[in-house]
């Protein structure tokens, strides 16, 4: 009420140009209109002209707009001659804009199949639940010329090789979540009970973000993923490691006792591939008795990874995360190779680049860090298992134990 | 002394009041404040109303006029007898039979409630709306008849759907037909009759929709009372190891299920049957190459295709492990025709490791050909 017109004005001014300027924001990795990748740049290289003929059409309505207000704005003359009716103009502006979306869906339709194509080679299939994303590289796939002999389960960082197509089958263990990697590709929903292909291809190494796009309850907010392309040279790499066998801790160690509390602890929801108990038989993990979606991360190769709980927690220090994403191309897979141990010297004892506090924090209470659900007093409509990870009421000694067993998940 | 208008927001005001009370004395935990603090809102504003509502006499006297409460049309009495205030009282009564019996009563008395307090509030207001009777309902119904003839078109429209679908739940499968057909033609012929004879007098017309509509409806609620014939359900997947891990079909489920699959696209793989007794699998990703395995995520529910072009009836049966020496779980498609098809869909719970037997996909009585399912 007692704010001058001009300063309104001013006000709105400021907050416009506050919009225009987001536009701009340089540190934007889930940029759509930065495409990375040959899907991801069709899609952008039909939007542009569509954008751009809706821009001219947009500008052109809005001034004719403009124009009527100012030309027929009441100055007191008369009510000028009412008619009902324009046969020709009306025919007029049914067909221009028929023309107009006539040809826009020619190549929209034709791209949406050929965005369809489905490939030959390597196949993943992707997994979501609340709210994380889990991939299983299909067996028998052949991904940039490595072949996949055994099938690799892992996290949130979906692992390709550079310049070569795989195709994702994407489906839901609980609720609809839609998966997206901006750069790469467009989005695609996870449904329950039905599988959905989405081809996705990165030109250059490097790591792509994106998060899920279907609001899935809690922690929607906080189910992220990234796609992290490397050369077929460190593909290869990356999935010898990943497919190499257990090994067990060196007895006597902290990491050796850690191998038991994680036995005890954690083994009925988590599985590490090769893990076997003090009697020999294989611990197999059994989320379809604890959690609702019947999974649980597989923690075999964890420390390979840059973060953690839905991609929403650094599992290495902010330095050495801003270090690995400003590599170029060329060095970018050296480093991410190394996981936690990234920028380590060779005969370092302990990893350079771990972020402790946000691990332990984790396992002290996980809950806290993530909201999920996982109070037991009202898991009853679940039958009793929890959407996430509940807090263990570990000791800081038992978390010594597993933080150092866990660390050697590489 | 009160106008009409006034005792109605001062009556609100006061139920809102003790409402607040007993609803404060026996409602306790997080609902329970802002509760309170609603129903007072509501007390104080409809006493508010009330004090409008009496200050200007319903807003049909000027303040100024004196004497004049007794004689202007809103202080004159109803003209004629309305049956709403008996609704209400119905509609009251059935809340509190409702709340300790059964909630359909309830609802009903709700919608009772609701139409009762809608027609006897715009009746009300419109019989004193001036000193015009006449006036006085034509505002009735201008106001009214929009919300009175959809919601009775509709009621009515609905009783004669579940009328009849109730005769035709009730009938078996082949009388249904003839039913069907008798109905139609007479609904036809009625409507022939009436359009052609163009000096039919509008009484007979609605004698015999009337007796039409009676006639369906007792039939309708005869029907209903005497429940629906038992219909058979025709399962399209078995899973007793017993048919399912034999060769042949086993009789009645087996004859009558759908053999055509809709679901084309988001199926992880297409498994044929070939006509020379070979069985391949087409999996999802790799349209032009079979596979012998198909990778599935554990706990996902997925779902395969399957196509049988050999020259006899054969299902696929999927074995899906067993797991901590319980009993093998077994799901298979009923026998498909030559030709025909049929869909599979399971969800297995842990990987291959912790199962004592083969997760496959097969074909009874086809022997040394599996497609694996490997579980990470
Ligand atoms: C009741 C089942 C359950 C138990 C027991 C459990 N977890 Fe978890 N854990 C989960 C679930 C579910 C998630 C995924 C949570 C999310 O991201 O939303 C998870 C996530 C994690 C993650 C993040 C993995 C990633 O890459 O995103 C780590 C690390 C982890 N748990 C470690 C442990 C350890 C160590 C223990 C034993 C001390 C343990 N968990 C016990 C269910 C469990
Ligand atoms: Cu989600």
């Amino acid at each position: 009420m007692f704010v001058k017109p001009f300063s309104r004005r001013r006000v709105a001014a400021v907050v416009t140009f506050g919009f225009l300027l987001a536009g701009c924001a340089k540190d934007a990795p889930q940029d759509t209109f930065d495409p990375a990748g040959p899907n991801a740049r069709e899609i952008d290289s039909l939007q542009r002209p569509v954008f751009y003929i809706a821009g001219v059409v947009g500008l052109i309505v809005l001034g004719a707009v403009a124009y009527a207000i100012w030309k027929f704005k009441d100055r007191g003359q008369d009510i000028p001659e009412q008619s009902h009716g324009n046969p020709k103009l009306e025919i007029l502006l049914t067909i221009l804009p028929a023309i107009i979306l006539a040809g826009i869906a020619v190549p929209t339709v034709s791209q949406v199949f050929s965005l369809d194509k489905k490939d030959n080679d390597c196949v993943i299939n992707v997994t979501g639940q609340q709210w994380w994303w889990e991939y299983d590289y299909v067996k028998g796939s052949t991904c940039g010329g490595v072949e996949i002999t055994e099938s690799i389960v892992t996290v949130s960082e979906l692992v390709i090789p550079a310049d070569t197509p795989v195709l994702l089958r994407i489906t839901s263990r609980d609720v609809i979540h839609s998966f997206w990697i901006p750069r790469l590709n467009g989005k695609r929903d996870a449904v329950p009970g039905r599988l959905h292909t989405l081809r996705m291809e990165a030109d250059e190494p490097g790591i792509y973000t994106g998060q899920c796009t279907e609001f899935c309850g809690l922690s929607h907010a906080r189910m992220r993923q990234a796609a992290v392309a490397l050369t077929t040279a460190d593909f290869q790499s990356w999935v010898t490691n990943q497919t190499a066998d257990y090994t067990s801790p060196e007895a006597g160690t902290t990491a050796a006792i850690g191998e038991t509390t994680f036995i005890a602890q954690c083994s009925r929801c988590h599985q590490v591939d090769g893990l076997v108990d003090g009697a020999g038989n294989p611990v197999l993990a059994e989320p379809d008795r604890f959690v609702y979606s019947g999974a649980a991360p597989n923690l075999t190769n964890l420390m390979t990874r840059t973060a953690f709980a839905g991609w929403t927690f650094d599992l290495i220090s902010d330095e050495c995360r801003d270090r690995l994403w400003n590599e170029s191309p060329e060095t970018f897979g050296a480093a991410y190779l190394q996981g936690v141990w990234m920028y380590s010297a060779a005969d370092a004892t302990a990893p350079a680049c771990f972020n402790e506090t946000n691990l332990r924090e984790w396992l002290l209470n996980a809950p806290a860090m993530k909201p999920m659900y996982t109070d037991p007093t009202k898991l009853a409509e679940t039958g009793g298992k929890t959407r996430g990870m509940p807090a263990l009421g570990l000791t800081q000694a038992q978390i010594d134990e597993i933080v150092a067993y866990l660390l050697e998940r590489k | 002394m009160f106008t009409t208008g006034s005792k109605l927001f001062f009556g609100a005001s006061a139920l809102s009041l003790v409402s607040a009370l007993l609803y404060a004395g026996t409602t306790d935990g997080p609902l329970s404040m802002p509760g309170v603090v609603g129903l007072l809102t509501a007390t104080v504003f409809f006493g508010f109303l009330g004090g409008i509502n009496y200050a200007t006499r319903d807003g049909n006297v000027s303040g100024m006029q004196a004497g004049v409460e007794h004689t202007s049309p809103a202080a004159q009495p109803p003209v004629r007898a309305s049956m709403w205030p008996l609704a209400a009282a119905v509609g009251a009564a059935g809340l509190v039979i409702g709340a300790v019996s059964r909630p359909v009563v309830f609802k009903v008395a709700v919608v009772l409630v609701l139409a009762a307090a809608i027609e006897w509030m715009v009746l009300g207001w419109s019989e004193r709306a001036s000193a015009d009777d006449d006036y006085n309902s034509g505002v009735r119904r201008r106001l009214l008849y929009p919300l009175e003839f959809p919601i009775l078109a509709a009621v009515a429209l609905g009783a004669v759907v579940y009328a009849f679908s109730r005769v035709m739940l009730r009938v078996d499968k082949d009388s249904g037909m003839a039913v069907f057909g008798a109905l139609a033609a007479m609904v036809l012929f009625a409507g022939f009759v009436f359009a052609s004879k163009r000096d039919v007098a509008k009484r007979t017309v609605t004698g015999v929709c009337a007796i039409a509509a009676v006639a369906l409806f007792g039939v309708g609620v005869a029907s209903a009372v005497q429940g629906q014939r038992t219909i058979e359900k025709h399962p399209t997947t078995g899973s007793e190891g017993a048919v399912c891990l034999e060769e042949g079909t086993a009789g009645e489920i087996d004859d009558h299920a759908s053999q055509d699959v809709s679901l084309k696209s988001s199926v992880v793989a297409n498994v044929y049957l070939q006509s020379n007794g070979v069985i391949v699998a087409y999996v999802n990703g790799f349209p032009d190459d079979p596979k012998s395995e198909i990778t599935v995520p554990r706990s996902a529910w997925v779902s395969v295709r399957f196509h049988n072009d050999a020259p006899t009836a054969h299902r696929l049966t999927a074995r899906l492990g067993s797991f901590a020496g319980a009993a093998e779980t077994v799901q298979c498609t009923t026998a498909v025709n030559p030709g025909k098809e049929a869909l599979i869909g399971f969800s297995i719970p842990k990987t291959n490791a912790a199962s004592s037997t083969p997760i496959v996909l097969m074909v009874p009585g086809l022997t040394g050909q599996e497609i694996k399912l490997v579980i990470p």
